[in-house]
């Protein structure tokens, strides 16, 4: 076995799929060299293979542009001075891509260049400046720095990916979790409690003395009570509209409960009830749900007014208060883990959510995820 | 009094129970099948002759509205009573709009479900005290603008407040407010609503489900 990885590992792998890095050793990081004179290509190529990483090379401005496309480099070595795009044209047109923005760039110029063609360097996003011939300390140094930090923030990248996929798991277990009690407590006590209750009238209704018929009406009630608060800790843990009747009337339906338990006005503009995908649904929801949350709590308004829009490829929520206005610096302070909860579940499907506060006019929050409708 | 054939239809044995013993007492009254979710419901009425079936709102197979108006579009003229673990407020009016004749929670008296198979076997509906005072308050709603309307925001939180039986001091704690603004909200708010005392607010807005 060992003999087939080994073999495997040795043959030539084809770009963009690099071997599994293994325990021991970081994944290699990938440094393009661009220089149209082979030999200088040549000359950097050994000198830096002691790095151990992957070198790339090109050998114009245009083969360098093609390879950036497709390639995330730790750091580009450049040459300024080639025919066809020049060193600062190739620069200038990488770092205007998304994708290669933020790549460093090393410009490699002959001795016999100005100061002033430094600058130009340095404008299309230079990050430093080497005279040929090089020193191979510096270079390798330089190189190696680069190459550290690209290996850390592709370490971040990572981290800050999977905390996102573990924020994701975790709200939606949460959700499925709550679902499946609510469902289980009020479906399964909700139907005893009835079948109790219909035994005890039962029961009522064959006695004749006065303090047994008082008892047993005394035991209905108690489990009339027993039921309404089975069905408040129900649909606390999740509406079971939002299963029967979907978003809209749900979010109406909550726009309603806010208004009786705080005394706080809410207006809500609905559209005509549409079916959509439940996971939204219950996103939105939530949403809502935070939003209110965090008027009854800090606002100090006295009215909120909300308008829910569907169209074909989104679902969007306005929410507006007349409170005192969320504060910059609690849009991303340390206590705002519902606000981030917010924008993560949004993120999951693709959404976004916006909040603006004005001292003493209120908040505004927009929320907008795209949809699927169900025909 | 000629007898009446009943479906009954609930996923839960002890539910059925209950209503099969409820129902035995009845003279008038026939349990001629029973049925644990929706799928069986049709089959079921197919197989014996009815006149009303009772259904629990949420069985497993088909959604208690679909149910209605599969049975409603086959059988035009037999009724469709839903006894349900929904609050009334929230899905009686959907049902009823899809053709049941009749809405019942099961926190329900028996009686009131007895009296209701009799109303909705004889063609009639059937809509519970508390859910007729709804509709009504609904009608009256839109013939003009109901009092709480016609208050402010912070007025409408100051009445809520007040209804909620919170004092003045408490409110004026609540809100920021001197003990003095709170005072003249709640002048201003009894004039606007033509009332004398607090609680005469308490009752109205309990009437209006303004609080809990």
């Amino acid at each position: 076995m060992s003999e087939v990885a080994t073999a495997a590992r040795s043959a030539a792998v084809p770009e963009g799929l690099s071997p599994e890095p293994t325990v021991d050793s970081a994944p290699q990081a990938k440094i393009l060299l661009v220089d149209d004179e082979p030999k200088s290509l040549f000359a950097l190529q050994e000198l830096l293979s002691t790095l151990g990483q992957n070198l790339m090379i090109a050998q114009s401005g245009e083969e360098a542009l093609r390879l950036a496309l497709k390639n995330d480099f730790a750091v580009i070595l450049l040459d300024v001075r080639m025919p066809g795009i020049d060193g600062f044209e190739t620069a200038r047109l990488i770092r205007s891509r998304e994708r290669s923005r933020l790549t460093p760039v090393i410009f490699l110029t002959a001795a016999a260049d100005e100061m002033s063609s430094m600058f130009r360097g340095y404008e299309v996003g230079a990050v430093d400046y080497l005279q040929k011939p090089v020193v191979p300390e510096i270079l390798k140094s330089k190189v190696a720095v680069f190459v550290e930090l690209h290996r850390k923030s592709e370490r971040l990248r990572e981290s800050e990916e999977k905390l996102r996929r573990l924020a994701a798991h975790l709200i939606s277990v949460r959700e499925e979790e709550r679902a499946h009690i609510a469902r289980e407590i009020h479906d399964e006590l909700g139907q005893v409690l009835t079948g109790l209750k219909m035994e005890v009238t039962w029961l009522a209704k064959r006695l004749r003395e006065k303090p047994l018929i008082e008892k047993t009406d005394s035991m209905c009630k108690l489990i009339d009570t027993t039921v309404q608060t089975v069905r408040k800790i129900a649909t606390g843990l999740r509406p079971e509209m939002l299963d029967d009747m979907g978003l809209i009337a749900a979010v109406g339906w909550q726009a309603k409960e806010f208004q009786k338990r705080t005394g706080i006005r809410c207006r809500a503009k609905l559209p005509p009830e549409v079916k959509l995908d439940i996971d939204v649904s219950t996103t939105m929801f939530r949403i809502f749900q935070e939003i209110l949350t965090n008027v009854a709590r800090h606002s100090r308004a006295t009215r909120v007014d909300m308008e829910l829009t569907v169209n074909e490829d989104r679902v969007g929520l306005e929410v507006t208060d007349n409170g005192v206005g969320i504060a910059d610096s609690d849009l991303n302070g340390k206590k705002s883990l519902g606000l981030l909860g917010m924008h993560e579940r949004a993120l999951l499907f693709g959404g976004e959510v916006k909040i603006t506060g004005t001292a003493g006019h209120g908040t505004r929050v927009s929320v907008s995820i795209p949809v699927r409708q169900r025909a | 009094m000629t007898e009446v054939k009943v479906i009954i239809a609930d996923d839960h044995p002890v539910v059925r129970q209950g209503l099969r013993q409820m129902l035995a007492v009845e003279q008038d009254l026939t349990v001629v099948g029973e049925a644990r979710n929706g799928q069986e419901v049709v089959e079921l009425s197919r197989r014996v002759p009815w006149e009303v079936a009772v259904l629990d709102y949420n069985m497993p197979g088909k959604n208690g509205l679909e149910l209605i108006k599969e049975l409603r579009q086959r059988y035009p003229g037999r009724a469709v009573l839903i006894l349900s673990m929904y609050p009334e407020d929230r899905y009686a009016v959907r049902a009823l709009k899809a053709g049941a004749a009749g809405y019942l929670t099961k926190e329900s008296a028996p009686e009131e479900l007895v009296s209701a198979i009799r109303k909705v076997a004889g063609g009639g509906r059937y809509v519970t005290p508390t859910l007729g005072e709804k509709l009504a308050l609904e009608l009256e709603d839109n013939r003009g603008k109901p009092l709480h309307e016609t208050l402010s925001d912070r007025e409408y939180q100051v009445m809520w407040m007040i209804a909620s039986g919170k004092t003045v001091r408490q409110i004026a704690d609540e809100l920021f407010l001197s003990p003095n603004t709170v005072s003249t909200h709640r002048t201003r708010i009894l004039r606007k609503m033509n009332m004398k005392s607090n609680a005469e607010l308490m009752h109205y807005a309990i009437a209006h489900h303004l609080v809990d």
